[in-house]
């Protein structure tokens, strides 16, 4: 008698309540039990507008709402959502909203007109398409891609938030710095001779930063 | 009305007073009205470099807090009658001036000057802010060294937020036969970094430090400096002056070897 006491417990705070079911015992009596417990206490709830959550139990899609189901049929509560206390897949909801806004960082863009000068610091919520050069001692921040369509001599730091695909590519690169995600690059100590001024991609490839010509085969390469 | 031009650059020692000096003073040879104002309050020496220093009883601080009137504190140069100086205080700070008070002072010097030159100090502080406060114009003075470069570029990003309407270069103390040997920055190198329009180039002459030590300005003079000042102040009023060439130089190569062109 006292396990299927215990089968269902409510437990309730002032914004809503936790009902425990316990794993143990079929479905039909925790529906039972469900319905008493509520039954007994539907003048405590009155018409509280409450969340609740399921613990103790996995339950289907189909028996939370029987059970909902029953809770509305003994209550006069009114219940606003369901809370979901599962850890993994808050964990698979927050991976993939986070990616899918990564993406999104990456896939759009907007333009920048104007040359940045020393001091000058502009962040981008996307990737930016700077129409200008970028001088020393100015910084760009991205969260996906840096696009240059002029010199890069300051410094870029593309996928702001470890986006480790993200790009920088300038028509002239002489950068300061170049960060992308987590990993920084910073210019040769000793200046390197004169060379042609041509357009160049940095990327990130097995934790270095690579800077090469734009071709076509590295083009290829690229993943938005 | 007038015209209200700040000669900045940034970094010091690159020849903002040299240039104020000989720029208005050349304007004063072309007939305008003109006035300086050394607004490096604290640390004056436009007037050192105008030969003016013994002259001074008022400065630019009185003016704005009313202990004297505008007239007062205007020194009439020695050479030129409509050119005029207005000196900075040697016993104060930059705190003691307002932008907005720079702003009223230039307001009312428009009105009977043609031109009003703030001489700048280096920095970006409250110096810089009071000078170019009444500004219409900014003429950027660097040298071909990175450093300086460096900060002119920071310079103009500040006088762009500034919402200025005309900014223009002058490349001061280029050594033609060092940027010939690739050691030095050409006029044209630095122009592509800042990307404004250059007004002037200055050779490096060491005329300069004669004249700046005798507090005689040396525009219009028979010298590279002089010649390429008076360019300067020519392309202000609006006439157009090509560029000089300045590897054409009267030293004693050219003497050995007559001339030769190069271009």
């Amino acid at each position: 008698m006292n396990t299927t006491n215990n089968a269902v417990i409510i437990k309730g705070n002032k914004y809503g309540i936790i009902v425990v079911l316990s794993p143990d015992e079929k479905f039909d009596t925790i529906k039972e039990l469900v319905a008493e417990k509520f039954k007994e206490s539907s003048k405590f709830f009155e018409n509280a507008k409450m969340a609740i959550s399921f613990e103790g139990r996995d339950l289907t899609n189909e028996e939370q709402r029987e059970i909902l189901d029953i809770i509305q049929e003994n209550t006069d509560m009114h219940i606003v959502c369901v809370i979901d206390e599962d850890a993994e897949r808050e964990e698979l909801f927050r991976k993939t909203l986070e990616q899918r806004l990564m993406e999104l960082a990456n896939n759009t863009g907007q333009f920048y007109k104007g040359i940045l000068r020393s001091g000058a610091s502009l962040e981008f919520e996307t990737s930016v398409i700077i129409i200008g050069d970028v001088n020393h001692g100015a910084r760009v921040v991205s969260k996906g891609n840096i696009i240059v369509l002029g010199a890069l001599k300051g410094n870029a730091f593309a996928g702001a938030t470890g986006n480790t695909n993200s790009f920088v590519v300038a028509l002239d690169m002489r950068p300061m710095q170049i960060r992308i995600a987590d990993t920084i690059a910073r210019s040769p100590d000793k200046p390197v001779k004169e060379e042609e001024k041509e357009a160049k991609i940095a990327f990130l490839e097995d934790g270095n930063i690579y800077i090469e010509p734009l071709t076509k085969s590295v083009l290829q390469d690229i993943s938005l | 009305m007038g015209e209200v031009i700040v000669v900045t650059s940034g970094k010091g020692g690159v020849g903002k007073t040299t240039s104020t000096a000989n720029i208005g003073t050349g304007l004063a040879m072309l007939d305008k009205k003109v006035v300086l104002i050394d607004t490096d309050i604290g640390l004056r020496n436009l007037d050192v470099v105008m030969g003016l220093e013994n002259r001074i009883v008022y400065n630019l601080v009185d003016v704005i807090e009313g202990n004297c009137r505008i007239r007062n504190a205007l020194i009439k140069d020695k050479r030129y009658p409509n050119l005029y100086l207005l000196p900075s205080a040697q016993t104060r700070d930059k705190t003691s001036v307002s932008p907005e008070q720079m702003k009223k002072l230039s307001d009312e010097l428009k009105e009977e000057f043609d031109y009003i030159l703030m001489d700048c100090p280096a920095g970006i502080e409250q110096g810089f802010k009071n000078a170019i406060a009444g500004a219409d114009r900014a003429l950027v003075v660097t040298t071909p060294e990175v450093s300086a470069v460096r900060d002119a570029d920071r310079i103009i990003g500040l006088l762009e937020a500034n919402e200025m309407k005309q900014t223009n270069l002058i490349v001061n103390r280029l050594r033609m036969d060092m940027v010939k040997r690739g050691d030095m920055m050409s006029s044209e190198d630095v122009c592509e970094i800042l990307a404004v329009d250059l007004i002037g180039v200055v050779p490096d002459d060491e005329n300069i430090v004669i004249s700046t030590n005798q507090g005689e300005p040396l525009v219009g003079s028979d010298t590279m400096a002089g010649r390429a000042y008076m360019n300067i102040c020519r392309r202000i009023i609006g006439e157009d002056v090509p560029f000089m060439d300045l590897s054409e130089k009267n030293g004693i190569f050219s003497k050995l070897f007559g001339k030769r062109r190069k271009n």
